[in-house]
Parts: C-alpha cells; sequence; structure tokens
C-alpha cells in the first residue's frame, strides 16, 4: 500500500510484517477496550468513580493508538508525512474554536478527513491518533479520545476508498454513518474517565437525557448519537470541499488518490466552487 | 529544573503518577498530586502560563461535571433541594467533586510536562529509543507550525479583505467568508508539504540506516533505574486496584447494583 522511494532501498519484509502486526495489534486493542467496557459498564457509577473502568478505558484506548501509530507511520510516502502536522494544526486551531462557542460541535477532525481522503484509511487512522497526542499537549483533556480519533480518520478513509468522495452529497452521508459509530465508541471513554463531560454545550444534552433517569454511559451515547453524526456530517462536507478545491496536479500526487479513483468525478468541484 | 532531566524520565514520572492517580481515585489523592503538580511548576518557574492554561480547560469542564452532576443524578438518594425536575443530591454533588479533582490532577500534571519539556530533546530522546523518526517529525513540525499557520490565516483575511471581503451578519455570508480564507489557506499549506517532501526526501528522511543527533539527550543509571521503578509502581498500582475490585468487582457487583436501583 505505500509507495517506494525511487532511490531508497526497499523495506525488508520482515519489517512490513512487524508493522502489520502492530497495527492488527492497534485495532484489537481499541476493539478488546470497547467490548470490556461496554460489557461491565453498569456496575460503576453508583459506586463511585469507577476506576477500574477509568483505567481501562485509559490504558487499552491509548494503547492502541500508540501501536496503531508506530505501525502505520513508517510505511507512509512522505509527501503524506509532512501533510500530517498540516492536518493536525488545522484540527486543533478549528477545535480550539468550537470549544469556546458552546455549541454541540466539536468540528476538530477537518484535517485528519482531509488526510484520509488524500491517502487512504491507515494515514487517517494514524493522524486521528496524533492529533489527538499532539493536542493534548495544550488540552490534555483530549487525550483519551486518541482511539476515536483515529476511527474517525480510518473510516474516511474507507468512505472515501469506495468511491464516496467523488459525488459532494454522498461525503455528508458518509460522515454521519461515521459520526454514529465514533460516537458509539467515543462516549464510554467521556462517561468513565471525565464523569460525562467534553464541552459546554454537549454537557446540557447529557443532563437533559440524566433528568430522564438514563445512566451516565446511556445518557453520553444519546448524546453523542445527536451530535457525532450531525458534526462528522459538516466536517466531511467541509473536507470534500477542501478536497475539490485542490487543483488535481496536488490531489493526484498522492498514490491512494490515483489507484482508487478518489476524486473521479470532476464536476461537482466545478459547481460548488 | 525539569530541563536537566531526560524527557523521558519525566515522561514517565508524568505518566506513573497519572496512572496511580486514577487507580486510587480518591479525592484526596487527587488534591495532592493537583497541588503537587502546581509546587512543581512553581520550582521551575512556569506557575503562571501551566495554571493559566490549566484553568482554561478545567473551569468549563467542571461547570459542565456541576450541571449534570450537581442537578440531575439519578442515582442519588439523599436530596438537598429539588426543583422541577433538577434534584440537587449530595451524592451527585460528590461525584462530581471528585471527578473535578481527579481531572484537574490529570490537566496539571501532563501541562507540567508539556510546558517543561524541550521539544527537541525529547524527539531526540524517541529518536535514540528507535521509535520511527516519523513520530518525531509530526510531533515537532505540528508545534512549529502552530504559530506559522495561524500568521498564514491573518494575511489570507487580509489578502482577502482588500479584494473586497465583506462579513455580513447572516450566516449564509459568515460561512462564505469562512470559506473564502480556508480554501486558500488550505491550499497554500498543501502545496508547501509538497515541496518539504521532497527536500526531505533528497536528505534522506526515509533511510533506515543509523541517524547521528545534534541534540546530546542527557541520561545517568539514575533517572534509567528511577524511570523502572515509576513503571513498576504504576503497575503495582493498577494490579492494587483490579485485585481491590474483584471480589465485588464487575461481575459479582451487577446484582447488586440492580437490587440497589
Amino acid at each position: 500500500m505505500s509507495q517506494q522511494s525511487l532511490t531508497l532501498p526497499p523495506t525488508d519484509r520482515k519489517a512490513v510484517r512487524r508493522r502489520r502486526l502492530l497495527e492488527l495489534l492497534g485495532a484489537a486493542a481499541i476493539a478488546a477496550t470497547f467490548i470490556f467496557l461496554v460489557l461491565t459498564q453498569p456496575a460503576d457509577i453508583a459506586g463511585g468513580l469507577g476506576s477500574v473502568s477509568s483505567l481501562v478505558a485509559l490504558g487499552g484506548f491509548l494503547l492502541g493508538a500508540l501501536l496503531l501509530i508506530v505501525g502505520v507511520l513508517p510505511t507512509l510516502p512522505t509527501s503524506t508525512v509532512v501533510l500530517i502536522p498540516v492536518a493536525l494544526v488545522l484540527n486543533i486551531v478549528l477545535g480550539q474554536l468550537m470549544g469556546t462557542s458552546g455549541l454541540p460541535f466539536y468540528l476538530d477532525s477537518i484535517g485528519t478527513v482531509l488526510i484520509a481522503v488524500l491517502a487512504g484509511p491507515a494515514a487517517g487512522a494514524a493522524t486521528g491518533a496524533l492529533s489527538s497526542i499532539v493536542w493534548s499537549f495544550f488540552n490534555p483533556t483530549v487525550l483519551p479520545f486518541a482511539a476515536g480519533a483515529a476511527l474517525i480518520g480510518f473510516l474516511a478513509g474507507v468512505a472515501a476508498r469506495y468511491g464516496l468522495f467523488r459525488r459532494f452529497y454522498l461525503a455528508p452521508i458518509a460522515g454521519f454513518v461515521t459520526g454514529i459509530i465514533a460516537g458509539v465508541v467515543s462516549a464510554p471513554i467521556a462517561a468513565f474517565v471525565f464523569g460525562g463531560t467534553s464541552g459546554a454545550g454537549t454537557g446540557a444534552i447529557v443532563s437533559a437525557f440524566r433528568a430522564m433517569g438514563d445512566t451516565l454511559l446511556a445518557a453520553i451515547t444519546k448524546q453523542a448519537l445527536i451530535s457525532d453524526p450531525m458534526d462528522k456530517a459538516i466536517v466531511f462536507a467541509i473536507a470534500a470541499m477542501l478536497v475539490y478545491a485542490l487543483p488535481r496536479r496536488t490531489t493526484f500526487q498522492f498514490p491512494f488518490v490515483r489507484r482508487f479513483r478518489v476524486l473521479a468525478g470532476k464536476e461537482p468541484a466545478a459547481r460548488n466552487s | 529544573m525539569a530541563a536537566r532531566l531526560n524527557p523521558l524520565t519525566s515522561l514517565t514520572a508524568a505518566a506513573a503518577v497519572l496512572v496511580i492517580t486514577t487507580a486510587a481515585s480518591s479525592w484526596a489523592v487527587s488534591l495532592t498530586v493537583a497541588v503537587g503538580a502546581v509546587l512543581l511548576s512553581a520550582a521551575a518557574g512556569i506557575v503562571r502560563r501551566v495554571v493559566l492554561a490549566a484553568a482554561a480547560v478545567v473551569v468549563p469542564f467542571w461547570l459542565s461535571l456541576l450541571v449534570i452532576h450537581g442537578l440531575f443524578f439519578p442515582e442519588g438518594r439523599t436530596v438537598l433541594t429539588s426543583w422541577g425536575p433538577a434534584r440537587v443530591t449530595a451524592e451527585g454533588l460528590t461525584y462530581a467533586l471528585e471527578m473535578g479533582l481527579r481531572t484537574a490532577a490529570f490537566v496539571l500534571v501532563l501541562m507540567v510536562f508539556s510546558f517543561s519539556v524541550r521539544i527537541p530533546e525529547l524527539v531526540a530522546a524517541l529518536a535514540a529509543r528507535r521509535v520511527p523518526p516519523q513520530v518525531g517529525y509530526v510531533l515537532a513540525s505540528t508545534l512549529l507550525l502552530a504559530p506559522l499557520v495561524a500568521a498564514r490565516l491573518e494575511k489570507v483575511r487580509q489578502a482577502q479583505e482588500s479584494r473586497g471581503l465583506v462579513v455580513g451578519r447572516g450566516i449564509g455570508s459568515r460561512v462564505a467568508a469562512i470559506r473564502l480564507q480556508m480554501v486558500p489557506l488550505v491550499l497554500g499549506l498543501v502545496h508547501d508539504a509538497g515541496i518539504r517532501a521532497q527536500s526531505l526526501d533528497a536528505r534522506g528522511f526515509r533511510s533506515t540506516g543509523p541517524r547521528t543527533s545534534y541534540t546530546e539527550v542527557r541520561d545517568s543509571a539514575g533517572q534509567a533505574a528511577f524511570r523502572v521503578f515509576a513503571i513498576l509502581l504504576a503497575v503495582a498500582a493498577v494490579v492494587w486496584r483490579i485485585a481491590e475490585s474483584l471480589p465485588a468487582g464487575s461481575l459479582s457487583a451487577f446484582p447488586q447494583f440492580v437490587g440497589g436501583a
């Protein structure tokens, strides 16, 4: 999946296999953590903070994210690696802006989705995880959400791979579905690590569900199902708009775009720009 | 003080403290850790920056916790006051307080690390540990790039304004203005990244051979021993917490909870 540079010797088979193993282990750690949290959740909130769940959520999701990063990054072509910092800055700048606005949206993954569309699911997942880690230098509370961010990048890449970014109206639909999945996976972190908080706007929705007597995880999952699909639909639409605005010379530099005809339809670009 | 440490030592220490705080999950431990982090930052001379940055994160967080758990906590028994659907319960307030303190400790400890660490040293230390060089590149490059991108956005805005961009009241005009600024910004950044990729490749960025580093990272046997000790301590805390929870733990506590609720 990675394109070998012409001037450098190809990486040996063993290293490639080891990295693939790291990727699989990372994905397995994230999946196992989520399943464990959902199966054991009801015991927790009544008896204090539920520190076993917090530890498992923190440890499992972070470990998975780190394994993904170490496994994926060395396989990416340099043109993608240099784009990752740009994506991270876009995530952080726009995410901080939304975090202060009080709206129940985050819009903190535009850069991640952009990379995923240009460079594929693996690059998207690594970018999402890295985004959380680098952002945590300014705002440590986003660190535990690394696995959710990786999942968003991965799903955006899969959507691009199957041509959902060829038409402008398909991108928000893919975003909506991604938001449902990512929201459900991230909810246990908000619930067990932070007691249900990830922003002022979302907090109001969570307390509304709590007032109806839901458990904390149920309330947060419902809140996530309200905010996240809308949020990701907007993010995917913005990312699609940005990709269409890029010149062909730039987008076709990426092997992923060429190979899977990610942007075959150029007509929407003409209509939207 | 922190600058003389190997960045991996302070990172290990921060991670171990976080794990132990989470495992303990008591307000006294969280408060101690939070106060300790503030004192440590005072000793390192960064207390103002750390406290301001942490407050910007933690204060909205506390307010949100207070709204969620202070007003609505269906599991709470001791009702202090209630109006309409909102019931202020002692359990809810305790939960909000404990969670708030634990998060404050979490944020402060990581902030002390991130404000005291020197990024070039961290990158060099990671590379010495055979972490792929791309990780270090992304970390350092993002932190350097952030102010550049902000400056560039400002330039784009000025250019568009001089071309007649006026941001009106309506949401449509505002969205159009955002688009007019974002598209040139992203275009320029992606284009720059392509040029950077070529020069990095020309300098052997992807080569897998041995690398030398200009940055000498200090390390000592004492620090290495401390790292091992901190990791062992964190593992012990996790094992203790899991062992503690097992008798009344996840599965056996389940019917008790259902009965209690």
